[in-house]
């Protein structure tokens, strides 16, 4: 007995000395990532592997909002960091203390993410599509948020002004459901993970998606210029995404139909991965496939339309555009 | 008639071993100088503009003094300060008002009544420690996004505060004032006019110190409920924003307005408490 826990020790013992050799041979890297779908090929290329085939030792840091992620970013808790665009990621940024590397999700036409939802009685009252936004109470979760600039490029498209409409910031999703809920706005923009629960209720109307109105790139890859001074792991890394998010695009994305993606032999092994790293069962991650370029392309024009409209706003401080932002180095423009 | 010892008085000049102590039993007596907090504030101020004056501190983890004048006098320019300033206050001022109206009242139930009593702490307990921007989307819902939430969470959280200050206030006042005005056939109204409620004063005028804190504290939340102004909203979409100098200049009118709020009670105290 005493003899084989013995032998049990010295095996474990050599498994992790071996173990604890290769973890120094592969680069370290932090990533800080959202539970959303939108970052599915981080936790594809995590779960398959394809960041240790690169040669890199990733973990994965998780948050719940995006703007901590940028903050940590930049204070070197994190060495990259995956989530949206906000005005205070373009305001760190603007100021040198991080640079964009690459494209992530995208609004883009047929794929579900951020929607407009309209209250019922603001719905039998005859607020029927996006379009008839202009004049209403909306709930947003931030100033300056994604969703305030998709309410933006909304008034362009149907030649209203932004001020025309009543901008209610609530600061947490659960409050902008609440609010849509007793009826006291008009619309709220909410992600479809949100709002599928509320929609079940008979809580609230779908108005449409942002993707279909609105396209743009939601989403990027960003380091601080420390993490940059390190050009190789910065390759490895992007090399080993873009592999995940080829897969990704030609897999779940192809496939995709009516804003859903069906489950079968090929699809399920991925989808089983992104329901796994952001806690949803299958049939809530089919509808919320977030569009990734399949080559992780970053759509800079929209990048500098998104600082230039944010400015003009007043949330984000003048006097840089996309380029001062972007590591020319690595990013591919579409 | 009990005679007293006459006092013996020490006529032994040192040679029976008894040696004169001088007074040492003066106590502790914090004298407050005019100057020393107003030095020692300007020279952390200094210390910290020239820390980031000299590169040494990054200007986003901790913006400068100057930054966040710069930031504060923009904001007083533009008209802005103002209507934020103008908007809080009567947020913060209404709710106080309620919380401490219905407090004081729930507070000298529960100090002079059994049935009171037995609810109103059972409930103060159990509601007390409930987080009240855990109930924002409940309060969303019963009340809108008005201004009656923002006003309610004020409210609520003064409410707990001044309750529980007043009815120990009431429960402190001395048994042996009120035996003696009950032995005298003093009306119950005049007593609790007269001799609880002075009683309860000082404990009450502390209480309220500890409540416009709390109020100030409360008004961040509160506005986060679909707020365009206020110190709270302001301060909130800063933060949102990456901000920090905006973000500091805001947190900088609160402490104002605290400190504001500490003396305007000061005064209350001298005024009504100038027989202690």
């Amino acid at each position: 007995m005493r003899g084989f826990a013995r032998a049990m020790l010295a095996l474990s013992l050599v498994l992790a000395s071996t173990g604890l050799a290769r973890a120094e041979d592969a680069l370290k890297a932090t990533i800080g990532v959202l539970r959303l779908s939108s970052s599915a090929p981080v936790f594809i290329a995590q779960d398959k592997g394809y960041f240790r085939d690169a040669g890199l030792n990733v973990e994965l840091k998780f948050f719940d909002a995006a703007q901590p992620i940028a903050v940590a970013t930049t204070s070197g808790d994190v060495d990259f960091g995956i989530t949206a665009f906000t005005a205070g990621l373009y305001n760190l940024a603007g100021k040198g203390t991080l640079k964009v590397i690459g494209g992530m999700s995208r609004e883009r036409k047929g794929y579900p993410l951020i929607g407009y939802f309209a209250s019922n009685k603001a719905y039998a009252a005859g607020l029927r599509s996006p379009k008839d936004l202009a004049g209403k109470r909306i709930a947003v979760t931030q100033v300056g948020s994604s969703f305030h600039y998709s309410l933006g490029l909304l008034a362009d498209k149907y030649g209203f002004k932004l001020s025309e409409v009543k901008i209610v910031p609530l600061q947490s999703l659960s409050n902008a459901a609440a609010a849509l809920k007793g009826e006291t706005v008009d619309a709220a923009l909410l992600p479809a993970s949100t709002a599928r629960k509320l929609m079940d209720e008979g809580g609230a109307k779908l108005l449409g998606w942002v993707g279909d109105e609105t396209p743009w790139q939601l989403g990027a890859i960003f380091a601080s210029p420390k993490t940059l001074s390190n050009k190789a792991l910065v390759a490895k890394l992007l090399a080993a995404l873009e592999r995940a998010d080829r897969e990704y695009h030609d897999v779940i994305l192809t496939s995709v139909k009516d804003g859903a993606a069906p489950i079968n032999e090929q699809t399920k092994p991925l989808l089983e991965i992104i329901a796994k790293y952001t806690n949803l069962p299958l049939d809530q991650v089919v509808g919320n496939c977030a569009y990734i370029d399949p080559d992780g392309k970053l759509d800079v024009r929209n990048v500098d339309n998104q600082i230039k409209w944010l400015q003009g706003q007043g949330f984000v401080d003048k006097g840089f555009d996309a380029e001062a932002i972007i590591a020319k180095d690595f990013v591919k423009p579409d | 008639m009990l005679e007293r010892a006459t006092p013996r008085v020490s006529q032994d000049d040192g040679k029976t071993g008894t040696r004169p102590v001088e007074f040492r039993g003066a106590g502790f007596v914090p004298g407050t100088s005019r100057y020393s907090g107003w030095i020692a504030l300007l020279m952390v101020i200094g210390i910290w503009q020239l820390a980031g004056s000299a590169g040494l501190v990054n200007p986003l983890f901790l913006p400068t003094p100057s930054a966040i004048g710069r930031a504060l006098s923009q904001l007083a320019l533009s008209g802005a300060l103002w209507h934020h300033l103008g908007y809080s206050v009567m947020r913060i001022g209404t709710g106080w008002l309620l919380g401490t109206a219905a407090g004081v009242a729930v507070g000298f139930a529960i100090g002079l009544s059994t049935l009171a009593r037995g609810l109103g702490i059972t409930f103060i307990s159990a509601l007390f420690p409930i987080p009240k921007i855990a109930l924002l989307p409940l309060l969303i819902l019963w009340l809108g996004i008005g201004e009656e939430p923002k006003i309610a969470t004020i409210a609520l959280g003064v409410f707990f505060s001044t309750a529980i200050s007043v009815y120990s206030g009431v429960d402190a006042v001395p048994r042996n004032l009120i035996s003696m005005a009950q032995s005298f056939n003093v009306p119950f109204a005049t007593i609790v006019r007269r001799v609880i409620w002075p009683g309860a004063l000082p404990s009450i005028l502390a209480g309220f110190r500890i409540t416009a804190s709390i109020a100030l504290l409360l008004v961040v939340s509160a506005e986060m409920i679909g707020a365009d102004y206020g110190i709270g909203a302001f301060v909130l979409q800063a933060g949102n924003l990456m901000q920090t100098d905006q973000l500091l200049a805001g947190v900088l009118i609160l402490s104002v307005f605290g400190l504001a709020v500490g003396k305007l009670i000061g005064l209350l105290e001298a005024r009504l408490l100038h027989w202690r």
